[in-house]
């Protein structure tokens, strides 16, 4: 069980003179339980790809699976309610929709929606805003009351209460400062520990080097890379300079010493690596 | 000299139980480039809001080149700041990037004959001339946030406050919104104030001044190289130092002072001779 692309191409616009293709012969795995991260350029089709794990976007050909769910261009929007129980998408800047009076009313949203009764919905909500760290006290005050980094939180929660399996996040880290970002990415990992498969935008390489169990990479609409981070992140510094990428900053920092003639034995992929690699002593050419 | 702001003794809560700002001081000198730092609710936003007379002190007072900013004066002030904010698609009004950068002149009553070239000109100054005709939603972010410079720039402001303006923005786009800074550097020197409000160091780095906020208080000011050599106390205050910094505290063999990447690569180089 995992989510699979097969032979999926995507056209915005299908059959009228402004058609414009976005997706080309898409195969990919993203497996049950692991991290996926997908990279790319701005324009590449990554956020095109994601929306098409819950339906938000219907392959124009070929199909999806969601484990035991078929997505093609012929499903009905009301098939779709079961697939989007199990997929929840965080967007980038989530705390942009937060709508409801308090936190508490907002998260239990979703769960609501789902079906659950009030009570229900009420302890999935608490128990999301406990597990992603929102303090008691702000439950009953208003969203738009809360600090950029607590909002982020509150919309998150939104997503997590309704209990999905599937979780895809839009470059959650956007915008947040170095202990969100560290917070975020402890958060990511916890997911995946409860069991739940966990789908993430990036563009920050330390983060995909940090908790990604594979990467895709694309570019102009296709896949163009699938592969564990290291083996990625090891390619040649010319492959991520065509398609405009970039490497880990410790990895272009061992580029840069590389050119002032330093060189290391092996490329470093995170800051602890490349310290101990200089610790042990570059080499002069 | 004057300065270009100056806050004294300032006070500011969000509620009647919680002073985000008490007694808060801050000279800011004209032709200063500054970036204000902090995480994520220090109050670095509310402090720009304020110099606006967006939102109003409790106590203390906010002068801009001398003018003490009061319910009379609020306008005459923010005639000479301009104001870019993090979300590049909040600010569009134009159906064209000349439109939008009409708009701003069009509210300050400017001749309509003096438009084309006050737009060209700022357009030009941010490397946009080329898109003047183009959709602003069909823009990369870091065009958007170019535009929307080019339409600040357009009313000659004196002070020009960019709020978390990189933040939402990939690596390219950050670093295009970086190279149009440090450009506008150069073009206006002493003429222009800028106020680049971030905790992004690797933008901070750029400016000539650090000042770092946390929770209200100025805590750190100085040169980037002042200000990211104590580390501990950015640390405490939830923030990290550019990349160079954090991976010259984790070598054994350390430079006792702050190196930017440049610096650090030559120290080593110098080091395995």
């Amino acid at each position: 069980m995992a989510i699979r692309f097969e032979q999926v191409n995507f056209t915005y616009g299908a059959g009228t003179t402004l058609s414009q293709d976005v997706l080309h012969d898409i195969n990919v795995n993203m497996p049950t339980g692991e991290i996926t991260a997908i990279i790319g350029q701005t324009g590449s089709g990554k956020s095109t790809l994601i929306q098409h794990i819950n339906g938000l976007l219907k392959p124009t050909t070929g199909q999806v699976l969601i484990d035991d769910f078929k997505l093609t261009s012929g499903t009905k929007e009301k098939q779709l309610i079961q697939l989007r129980q199990k997929v929840g998408i965080v967007f980038q800047f989530p705390e942009n929709q937060l709508f409801a009076n308090t936190v508490i009313e907002d998260v239990m949203y979703g769960p609501l929606n789902f079906g659950m009764t009030k009570a229900a919905a009420k302890i999935a909500a608490e128990q999301a805003l406990t597990r992603i760290g929102v303090s008691e006290n702000l439950w009953s005050k208003s969203p738009f009351d809360l600090s950029g980094g607590q909002m982020r939180r509150v919309a998150m929660a939104g997503t997590l209460a309704s209990d999905p399996s599937v979780i895809v996040l839009d470059e959650p880290a956007a915008g947040l400062d170095p202990r969100g970002q560290a917070e975020l990415l402890a958060l990511v990992l916890e997911l995946k520990k409860m069991g739940k498969t966990v789908v993430f935008i990036s563009h920050q390489m330390e983060h995909v080097v940090t908790v990604a169990d594979q990467v895709i990479v694309m570019h102009e609409g296709r896949i163009v890379a699938q592969e564990a981070p290291k083996v990625l992140f090891n390619r040649d510094l010319s492959w991520f300079q065509d398609l405009m990428l970039d490497l880990p900053k410790a990895g272009q920092f061992a580029e840069k010493m590389k050119a002032a003639g330093l060189i290391l034995p092996r490329r470093p992929l995170n800051l602890q690596d490349l310290a101990s690699l200089i610790n042990k002593g570059a080499q002069h050419e | 000299m004057t300065k270009a702001i100056k806050i004294n003794n300032l006070k500011y809560s969000y509620d009647s139980d919680q002073n985000l700002f008490d007694d808060f001081n801050l000279d800011i000198e004209t032709g200063e480039w500054v970036a204000l730092v902090g995480h994520n609710g220090s109050g670095k936003s509310t402090l720009a809001k304020l110099i606006l007379g967006l939102i109003a002190a409790t106590g203390g007072t906010i002068s801009v080149f001398d003018d003490i900013l009061s319910p009379e004066t609020v306008y005459r002030i923010r005639e000479q700041i301009g104001m870019v904010f993090q979300n590049p698609d909040n600010q569009f009004v134009g159906a064209t990037v000349a439109d939008d950068v009409a708009f701003g002149l069009e509210n300050k009553q400017v001749a309509s004959i003096e438009m084309p070239r006050l737009i060209e000109e700022a357009l030009t100054i941010v490397d946009m001339q080329a898109f003047k005709d183009r959709e602003p939603h069909m823009l990369s972010g870091g065009q958007k946030q170019r535009v929307a410079l080019a339409s600040v720039l357009a009313l000659k402001p004196k002070i020009i406050i960019l709020d978390e303006a990189t933040a939402m923005l990939d690596p390219a786009g950050r670093q295009m919104v970086m190279a149009t800074l440090t450009s506008l550097r150069e073009r206006f020197g002493k003429a222009l104030t800028l106020i680049t409000i971030t905790h992004d160091m690797d933008e901070a780095a750029l400016a000539d001044r650090v000042v770092v906020i946390n929770d209200g208080q100025l805590i750190l000011d100085g040169t980037p190289h002042q200000v990211f050599s104590q580390q501990t106390m950015l640390r405490d205050s939830g923030l990290e130092l550019p990349f160079s910094g954090e991976l010259a505290s984790q070598l054994h063999n350390h430079p006792e002072k702050y190196l930017d990447e440049r610096e650090l690569i030559q120290w080593l180089s110098d080091l395995s001779k």
